[in-house]
């Protein structure tokens, strides 16, 4: 009984995901869901997300799992920082950016390889969160789905990237009001999911937390977050 | 995507150059399961410049070691397969990880740390059971074992005439 009873439950699951998909509708003119996105993102001057990164792999039967904290204040800091099962910390703005390793016990700034290309790449994900997917409009073409969640999808214009993203969804409330996962699809069906969780808005940070010397430890900066709302 | 070019054509630069070990290290026992997930996180250092990699390695006592490489973001940059003979199946390659330069230095490195090449020509030192330096001419490689999961991985893990990812 135990046999069948799984696979029918997965096969459930299936369906209701398949359910949810199919429930999405186009929208045919995506500009004012955008606008409004925007409208309601322009607000927030600081967010605190934790999250789970999935990479799925045809190989393996279960996704590679990694955690971490991703913090946004306005106008343009933007620290990602993985926390499990290894500890890295990726810190960006509009002139700079900084990456540390720890490494038994100790935290070593990285001679980047290419920053301004790593600087690029936390300029999107900041500009995505801010709702400014408008922004991404020179690289990206951009549309919107809606239905139990609202997905905006963006699909690179350059066919070399696309060899390698197919597409980026940003899986949002139905309400535009925050964002769930993104997933990055790639060309042979594989993908990373992100999946985000207990967001808090307006956020005072510590002083140093995006600091590219030496920022401050993320437990100070997440005893700042439980303070918010 | 210009953060991928840019960062093939340093590592293409390492690969070119990477020519051989400086030195031959004593090695320290190691132990690991011989089935299992080991999951790395390694800085590779190539003319002064350093690049993070996520390493994801399946072991099987019968059919060998599987090494998917991956940068932060999750795409996979190198996949390869030695066998327990020591046949080496190069399963996927990128512009920043190429072909002949996984057969020649990954799979070497993968054996020096997790194989039985340690009484070879590796030039690699055990900072401590979990954290290895590899110390070649053109490059460095500081790896961290970060999770270990013993346990059988999946036989097609081992084949290396399956349909490549």
């Amino acid at each position: 009984m135990k046999k069948l009873v799984v696979p029918l439950a997965m096969i459930s699951l299936a369906a209701l995901a398949v359910a949810a998909d199919s429930a999405l509708q186009p929208v045919s003119n995506p500009g004012p869901i955008l606008d409004d996105l925007q409208r309601k993102m322009s607000s927030l001057r600081s967010v605190h997300l934790e999250f789970t990164q999935e990479r799925h792999l045809k190989l393996f039967t279960e996704p590679l799992k990694s955690e971490g904290v991703m913090l946004m204040e306005r106008p343009n800091q933007i620290r990602w920082e993985t926390t499990a099962p290894y500890q890295s910390i990726l810190l960006g703005n509009d002139k700079s950016v900084a990456q540390f390793e720890r490494t038994d016990g100790q935290w070593k700034k990285l001679k980047l390889g290419f920053p301004e290309m790593l600087k690029r790449v936390m300029e999107q994900m900041s500009l995505m969160h801010q709702g400014k997917v408008d922004a991404l409009t020179r690289d990206f073409t951009v549309s919107v789905a809606t239905g139990a969640v609202a997905v905006v999808t963006l699909v690179p214009k350059d066919k070399s990237v696309r060899e390698m993203l197919a597409s980026l969804e940003i899986r949002m409330q139905p309400d535009l009001s925050a964002t769930r996962e993104v997933v990055m699809n790639e060309p042979s069906g594989e993908f990373t999911k992100i999946i985000f969780r207990r967001e808090r808005r307006d956020v005072k940070f510590p002083p140093g937390t995006f600091d590219q010397t030496k920022p401050t430890d993320i437990a100070a900066v997440k005893a700042a977050a439980g303070n918010a709302p | 995507m210009r953060l991928n070019r840019s960062l093939l054509f340093v590592l293409l630069l390492a690969a070119g150059c990477a020519t051989r070990p400086k030195e031959t290290l004593p090695q320290t026992p190691r132990s690991f399961p011989a089935d299992g997930l080991i999951t790395q996180r390694a800085v590779l250092t190539a003319r002064g410049r350093q690049f993070t990699l996520n390493g994801y390695l399946s072991l099987s006592a019968t059919g060998g070691k599987r090494l998917i490489i991956t940068e932060n973001f999750g795409n996979v940059l190198a996949d390869v397969l030695v066998k327990s003979d020591g046949a080496v199946h190069v399963m996927r390659s990128s512009q920043a990880f190429r072909q002949k330069w996984i057969e020649r230095y990954v799979a070497a490195d993968l054996e020096c740390i997790f194989g039985d090449a340690a009484e070879g020509n590796c030039p690699v030192r055990m900072i401590s059971p979990t954290h290895f330096v590899i110390d070649r001419f053109w490059y460095d490689l500081d790896l961290q074992i970060v999770e270990i999961k013993p346990g059988p991985q999946p036989s097609t893990m081992f084949d290396a005439t399956a349909v490549k990812p």
